[in-house]
């Protein structure tokens, strides 16, 4: 009698310590459910360096592809390690015509702020305008940011994206 | 939920304190955000024809829709009580978590911009220093978390307050302004008006941002999550729907025209955000002092819009725990009738996510599929929202409805077909890729689908593992 009112209370014990550990696995689970996007994606993607591009990476690429530059002006974006870049109106046997600017930066955290400033710019809950690239020491803004002539410099601009 | 140490039922501790006032600056908070203004101004006239779709494909829709679902299911939960009439449990569920991760996605983006702006207001060099970021963004996390701790009441002062100082009051500024500007024959930097003008290009390169615009108005489902505390659901939901989508939509509308015609466009496509735009404006106007007290005040408008999407969802999740579909961890509640539990699990994962944005800024097309995912989160609420308001007037014709969209059977299609219309174009769009990804588009769409489907999921796993004992009557009081 008295064992089995013994294993009765064993069974009770063992069954809410089981309850127990599935509900902290389960949060776990939560946890570890919304880190596993941002690690995967994260390594995928991998951080791009800051390193020295010498010239202008859009003027190179847009060069190199046979894309027609239109106009190249000076511009200066009012953000603190900006050191100036270009817009460049640039287009294609196409017809497409598409808008770019670049802006270096004089380090790595001055660059970084920039582009943490981008991407809390966002219209809503939705994307930012545009799309933000890193090429080394650069930041260049493309808007809009599906334009298809985008495609024919990007491998241009992805060689100088690795030191 | 349930009251720690009494164990009593629905919001204990915050009583019914929301007026329609309250439940219209709920919305607001949730919607209107200064920082979408200079990034629409690019656009110039054509402005107005994006807000004009996305005011047609959504704000309209899920203002109708959200009146008549809260008046005529006012319980608590929101997007979960709604959806749950309609499509079951599971698929109330699925929207709620929806609603609640695509935020914890996105709190890092908006923290980002509370401290960048205020670090406007001390010394814009301070935005570089990423111990300054992530030490204002996890005061502001905390901060606001702490907020809601206190209950409906106090965060409903707070969002009252907040949003008046920090988002309407500057955009009410910036329209004035803009009045002044074209009233005392400044240049205008945009051509004469046309209602040609006025029609925005859309084309394979500008789609993807129609799901921008779509979800510009996201968030007007938010006073949903409060019907607990609501002292007269049944009329002030319909009101509070209309007042808040007008006060949007004209800030919204004005104040970006204010600022299209006075910066000109190549000024604003600087990507520098929305302090840069603000600083222009006033330095134009000679009002160069202000800037610094803009900022502060667009610091505010940032805190209330967390705190709306940091409250109302949580509050939600908290609802679903109390129905015994998450383990009991999840249904603890203070003496304010917060879901303390809730909160504290998103300001966790929150502030893990927000320290891999402030120290590896550089994966950058990483956030940039990261925003997509939210993108397709948000969708996945609404498309559900939709559809229940279309089955609800078939499976449950004769519940009253205080509110109903006009026209009958016809006008619910109409007004639900175009909200699953737009939203249903929103998500596929939202899977396009920027050119850049083009060589590798076929990865860009995958992450971005995996990624949402893991963040949509827990729902199925939890309700896999629910047992009596996650019931509050198998005898727990929290």
């Amino acid at each position: 009698m008295m064992t089995s009112v013994k294993s009765g209370k064993q069974e009770k014990g063992g069954s809410s310590n089981r309850h127990f550990w599935l509900d902290i696995g389960l949060v776990v689970f939560l946890v570890v459910i919304f880190l596993i996007p941002f690690a995967l994606i994260i390594a995928v993607s991998g951080p791009e360096p800051y390193h020295i591009v010498a010239g202008n990476p859009v003027k190179n690429a847009a060069q190199a592809v046979g894309i027609t530059i239109n106009s190249e002006n000076d511009t200066q974006w009012n953000v603190p390690g900006a050191m100036g870049g270009k817009r460049f109106v640039l287009s294609d046997s196409q017809g497409n015509i598409v808008t770019i600017e670049t802006q270096a930066f004089d380090s790595a955290e001055s660059r970084d702020a920039m582009i943490n400033t981008y991407n809390s710019n966002k219209i809503g809950k939705g994307k930012p305008v545009g799309d933000l690239i890193i090429v080394g020491q650069h930041l260049i803004y493309i808007t809009p940011a599906n334009n298809p002539l985008i495609k024919e410099i990007s491998q241009e601009l992805k060689k100088y994206r690795s030191i | 939920m349930s009251n720690e140490g009494t164990g009593t039922k629905t919001a204990p501790g915050s009583g019914k304190v929301l007026g329609l006032f309250a439940l219209a600056m709920i919305n607001v908070a949730a919607v209107l955000s200064i920082r979408n203004f200079p990034s629409m101004a690019i656009y110039g006239w054509s402005c107005i024809g994006w807000y004009v779709l996305g005011a047609i494909l959504f704000l309209i829709p899920i203002s109708l829709a959200g009146a008549e679902l809260a008046t005529g299911w006012p319980e608590g939960g929101g997007v979960y009580a709604w959806v749950k009439q309609a499509f079951g449990e599971k698929g109330g569920f699925v929207a709620l978590f929806c609603e609640w991760s695509n935020n914890l996605v996105w709190f890092p983006t908006v923290l980002s911009f509370i401290a960048s702006t205020l670090a406007f207001a001390l010394t814009p060099a301070l935005a570089s220093n990423p111990f300054y970021m992530i030490s204002v963004m996890m005061v502001a996390f905390w901060g606001t978390t702490a907020i809601a701790y206190f209950g409906e009441e106090t965060s409903s002062k707070f969002s009252n307050i907040g949003v008046i100082l920090g988002s309407i009051i500057p955009a009410v500024l910036i329209i004035f302004l803009g009045i002044w500007w074209i009233g005392s024959g400044q240049t205008l930097v945009l051509p004469p008006f046309s209602l040609g003008a006025m029609v925005p290009v859309i084309d394979l390169s500008t789609l993807p941002f129609f799901a921008t615009i779509i979800l510009l108005f996201a968030g007007m489902e938010m006073a949903g999550f409060h019907a607990l505390e609501t002292r007269n659901p049944q009329k002030d939901f319909p009101n509070a729907m209309a007042l808040s989508a007008i006060i949007i939509l004209v800030c919204t509308v004005l104040a970006t025209l204010a600022i299209a015609v006075v910066i000109p466009s190549n000024q604003l496509s600087l990507a520098s955000g929305v302090m840069q735009a603000i600083q222009y404006f006033f330095d134009a106007a000679g009002i160069a002092w202000l800037v610094g007290p803009m900022a502060l005040l667009i610091t505010l408008g940032g805190v209330v819009n967390l705190a709306s999407w940091l409250i109302g969802p949580a509050k939600g999740l908290g609802i679903v725990a109390e129905e015994g579909n998450m383990p009991p961890l999840f249904d603890r509640t203070n003496k304010y009738g917060a879901p303390v539990a809730v909160l504290v699990i998103q300001a966790l994962i929150g502030s893990a996510i927000s320290l891999l944005y402030v120290f590896l800024p550089s994966v950058n097309q990483a956030y940039w599929i990261l925003s997509a995912m939210t993108v397709e989160l948000l969708c996945i609420v609404y498309l559900l929202v939709f559809a229940a308001l279309i089955k609800l007037r078939y499976s449950q014709p004769d519940k009253p409805r205080p509110f109903k969209i006009p026209g009958g059977i016809a006008g619910v299609w109409v007004v639900g077909g175009i909200g699953l219309f737009g939203t249903a174009l929103a998500f596929v769009v939202g899977l396009m890729p920027p050119s850049f990804f083009a060589t590798n588009w076929l990865a860009y769409v995958l992450s971005v689908l995996l990624g949402t489907f893991l963040l949509a999921v827990p729902p199925f796993i939890f309700l896999k593992y629910k047992n009596s004992r996650w019931l509050k009557t198998a005898g727990r009081t929290g």
